[in-house]
């Protein structure tokens, strides 16, 4: 049985943006010599996610509209505010970006497929996304890949 | 249409390809500063500064060798790191304590290319009127260069709040009054007496890179609008305010919506965002 787990940096470039990795987790299967088995993919932090959806502009935009609607960057005013508002001693800086962990965690961070044949298997119109809640910043997705030879 | 604006306070900690070539600047951005980010390339200070419609970031060491041991960027990395991206101002660092204070900062400046001073007196232990200091604010005024002094509330562990009371600054202001200085982060939480300053000395500049609570937008609003009425800044010292984000501690994006939103007028965004640092920045050339 083989078990790779492969490295891959992604630079976002905006504060919220959708960005296609499906050619990283393709290549990553296609070099770890896997016939058949699976492929997953995590980001390494905690105010991004990955995901999968048909892979159009506009459903991209769909998705990170309803995300904001659902965890919005500023509470509400007058309603609530977040208790992550506060100094983080650990981190060195306020804690503000709550609302960019939040759409993390409804959008989840992690997505498999199986691997048939030496190749990833999707719907004809599944995209992965690696999905930046709080850039520009330079991430880091992990890729695993299990299975036989 | 706005121009391009200048984000006068950051620290550029996170700078991967720095951190690479002198591996000692990650320890001491978290041993000093606390600072847990992950570090990043160059690239991501760039679009930083690109989404908040900023062009260029005065980029800060900090230099208490002398008093508290810390040093935090060398005035020669700050320079390296002007080299790679014309998008950085670099501003130097002395510690008041050593005897040749006065040389360094001036060798900084004529042999580096630097166009500030940073003092961090909570860091550098010593109140700002206090006579160590003098010899360096005369070479300041002697080569053009604009003071950021820290005001106000310090996070690190090794600093003493008494020294960043702003009117530790007084004397200064009226003994110096070619020199133009800068009171970092509204002197929080003595906001009251920062901006009495300001309206008092012409040479006293304050820079919007507060945040000790909540989220920029309510941090400002209660300090920019509560604190002090909003009308002050736009009326009074609509000429004597700069915009700052102390990046990495806060995100530019944010910091930059957080005074966009405040209520200023456009002439008066204009002014923070680039002019003000603009003309501090002329009288070093």
């Amino acid at each position: 049985m083989i078990v790779k787990l492969t490295r891959v940096e992604v630079q976002s470039r905006q504060d919220l943006e959708m960005i296609d990795i499906t050619e990283h987790i393709e290549r990553a299967v296609a070099e770890s010599g896997v016939r058949d088995g699976l492929a997953w993919a995590m980001t390494a932090h905690t105010s991004a996610g990955l995901l999968v959806t048909e892979g159009i502009e506009c459903l991209e935009r769909d998705v990170l509209a309803h995300l904001e609607r659902l965890a919005p960057k500023q509470p509400p005013e007058g309603s609530y505010g977040y208790w992550h508002n506060r100094y983080l001693d650990f981190d060195g800086r306020l804690g503000f970006n709550a609302g960019d962990h939040l759409k993390s965690i409804l959008g989840g961070v992690n997505c498999l497929f199986p691997v048939e044949n030496g190749k990833l298997v999707r719907g004809s119109r599944q995209k992965a996304y690696f999905v930046e809640y709080d850039g520009p910043l330079a991430r880091t997705v992990f890729i695993q890949v299990l299975g036989n030879e | 249409m706005r121009k391009p604006g200048i984000d006068f306070h950051t620290h550029p900690l996170l700078v991967r390809e720095m951190v690479a070539r002198h591996p000692e600047l990650a320890g001491a951005a978290r041993k000093t500063f606390l600072i847990g980010n992950n570090f990043q390339p160059l690239e991501t200070f760039h679009l930083e500064l690109d989404l908040a419609g900023l062009e260029k970031a005065v980029v800060l060491p900090m230099d208490a060798s002398a008093s508290s041991g810390a040093v935090v960027w060398t005035n020669e990395q700050i320079a390296e790191l002007c080299r790679m991206s014309a998008r950085f101002i670099g501003f130097a660092s002395v510690d008041p304590h050593h005897a040749d204070a006065p040389g360094r900062l001036r060798s900084a400046v004529q042999d580096l290319g630097l166009r500030g001073l940073k003092l961090n007196p909570p860091m550098q232990r010593f109140f700002a009127d206090d006579a160590l200091a003098y010899p360096l604010y005369e070479t300041a005024r002697d080569l053009g260069i604009p003071i950021l002094f820290h005001a106000g509330m310090s996070w690190e562990p090794g600093s003493r709040l008494q020294f960043g009371h702003p009117m530790r600054l007084e004397e200064v202001a009226a003994d110096f009054p070619g020199l133009r200085i800068v009171l970092a982060h509204l002197a929080w939480p003595w906001v009251v007496e920062a901006v009495a300053l300001a309206l008092k000395y012409p040479n006293v500049y304050l820079d919007t890179s507060a945040l000790y609570f909540d989220n920029p937008r309510d941090f400002l609003r209660f300090a920019m609008t509560q604190q002090v009425p909003l009308t002050v800044f736009e009326r009074s010292l609509r000429k004597q305010l700069v915009f700052g984000s102390n990046y990495p501690r806060v995100e530019i994006k944010n910091m930059a919506a957080a005074v966009e939103g405040l209520g200023f007028s456009e002439e008066c965004l204009n002014l923070i965002f680039r002019s003000n640092a603009e003309t501090l920045l002329e009288a070093a050339r």
